[in-house]
């Protein structure tokens, strides 16, 4: 493991345009490979200057997660499907589509968890769980109190040099 | 949902607002309301004019009918609970004036009147799309929370409680193998959380989750029964700082509740006279479920209210 992350090193200080292949690491690796790439990332990323993630870049993808959280709904899922399967129509029904339609249109930038998407404590803990995932750091309890909107997300997350 | 101007003599067709007596020390009364019971559009209404305008407009802001339904209720709750404790003058919901601690939890602002000396009363409030709650005592702080049952969480379980909760806690719900047992005890651990969290009043940043443990203890000590009260057999629930360890900071009278067979009740109420380690005081609840102006029902007792966790006497 060291030997490897050694070589790697050594490897990556050579070839200096790799660095922006550190910066957006690929989804896709897993495993081993994955772990001694982020260690080395980490490392990089204080000397680099300018690590900061992209506001735009960061809103679309906090807005992504709250809707994905949004859409999964165990508790519905199961009787979402049953009815699907009894009435095969409702794909093809205007009013099911526009619905569907509309839970998602509420989750705009500006958007308040509580006030716009009804998400309670609970619920907004675990968007912060989820946003943590999704950008690779720790957000601090006392900070992610402070977190009651889309935007109070993107601004803390676009402000850490942390994220990924 | 259209907020019309009520009409005057359909007001006056309703009956009063139920007085009723203020908690003593060490009582807690415990209100709820279901929102699917209300769907008078005239009684909302009703409701409506009962707020601020600051918490009307704040309803209003709320996306789609059923978040404006549930904050209005939540509001109407609250001030019409708080107006039925008449001390020495009838007080009018809609004239109550609240504002909110350094830290944001809401308390009533009394008027300064050297007439009127106002009832120590503490409150707080919890709601979910299913229910909506408010705690009232008299002299301490008090948090509460309410959650679904059936509420499922969308992340796993292990890794939340991994993020949030203390070592015990992860301990606890690992050592379940029901995964369903499991996810209750996970609702019931977060609602104790939250209620102790609320009783201090100071927000969960000044009490992270992780720094405090919920422990269920069964006691040893002898509990005098006097007729007509029921008291709760189940353990008792201690509250422990995570940074001194073995010293209880047990100043809290702590219990756990199932409401209406639907809902988990988390109460947290600080007692300063509780000798530290001895909780043997049994919190003395009443559970009345309301709608306002059309019914209160104290359901004390009945199969409405199932004592979970902590000493109760009901």
């Amino acid at each position: 493991m060291a030997a490897v992350r050694e070589a790697l090193l050594k490897r990556l200080r050579v070839n200096a345009t790799s660095l922006s292949l550190l910066r957006n690491p690929k989804p896709s690796l897993n495993g081993l490979f994955a772990l001694t790439f982020n260690a080395v990332h980490r490392r990089f990323s204080d000397d680099v200057m300018g690590s900061f993630l992209d506001k735009s870049e960061v809103t679309d993808r906090v807005v992504s997660v709250v809707k994905n959280f949004q859409k999964v709904d165990p508790s519905k899922g199961f009787w979402i499907a049953i009815s699907l399967y009894r009435c095969p129509i409702m794909l093809g029904n205007r009013y099911f589509r526009k619905k569907k339609k509309k839970e998602n249109e509420e989750v705009t930038p500006n958007a308040h968890f509580q006030n716009d998407l009804g998400l309670d404590s609970l619920d907004t803990v675990e968007v912060v769980m989820a946003l943590e995932e999704e950008f690779g750091f720790e957000i601090p309890d006392n900070e992610a109190d402070k977190i009651s909107t889309i935007n109070h997300a993107v601004e803390f997350i676009a402000s850490h040099p942390q994220a990924k | 949902m259209n907020i019309r101007c009520f009409q005057r003599n359909f007001s006056s067709a309703l009956p009063p607002l139920v007085p009723i007596q203020l908690p003593s020390p060490r009582e807690t009364h415990f209100w709820y309301i279901l929102p699917d019971e209300v769907k008078s559009v005239a009684l909302l209404n009703r409701y409506s004019e009962l707020l601020s305008p600051c918490e009307r407009e704040n309803v209003n802001r709320m996306s789609g009918d059923q978040l404006k339904k549930r904050a209005l209720l939540a509001r109407a709750l609250v001030r019409t609970t708080i107006a039925r404790y008449q001390t020495n003058c009838e007080i009018n919901p809609r004239s109550l004036k609240f504002k909110k601690n350094i830290y944001g939890k809401p308390e009533v602002e009394w008027h300064k009147d050297d007439n009127f000396s106002p009832p120590p009363l503490h409150f707080n409030i919890s709601h979910t799309s299913s229910m909506i709650a408010c705690g009232v005592t008299i002299n301490a702080p008090i948090g509460i929370d309410v959650e679904e049952k059936q509420r499922k969480l969308k992340n796993d379980i292990i890794a939340f409680a991994q993020r949030y909760f203390s070592p015990y806690e992860i301990k606890l719900l690992t050592s379940i193998s029901d995964p369903e047992v499991r996810r209750q005890e996970f609702i019931k651990l977060w609602t104790l959380k939250e209620a102790y969290v609320k009783a201090l009043g100071k927000g969960f940043s000044a009490m992270p989750f992780k720094t405090f443990t919920i422990q269920f203890r069964t006691s040893t000590l002898r509990r005098f029964h006097l007729p007509g009260n029921s008291v709760s057999e189940a353990s008792e629930v201690i509250v422990e700082a995570s940074n001194d360890p073995g010293n209880l900071t047990n100043n809290c009278l702590v219990a756990l509740l199932e409401v209406a067979g639907s809902h988990y009740a988390a109460i947290c109420v600080e007692n300063d006279e509780i000798v530290r380690g001895e909780a043997n005081t049994p919190m003395k609840l009443t559970v009345r479920k309301t709608i306002p102006f059309v019914e209160d029902v104290c359901v004390s007792g009945t199969d409405a209210v199932l004592p979970l966790r902590g000493k109760i006497e009901q």
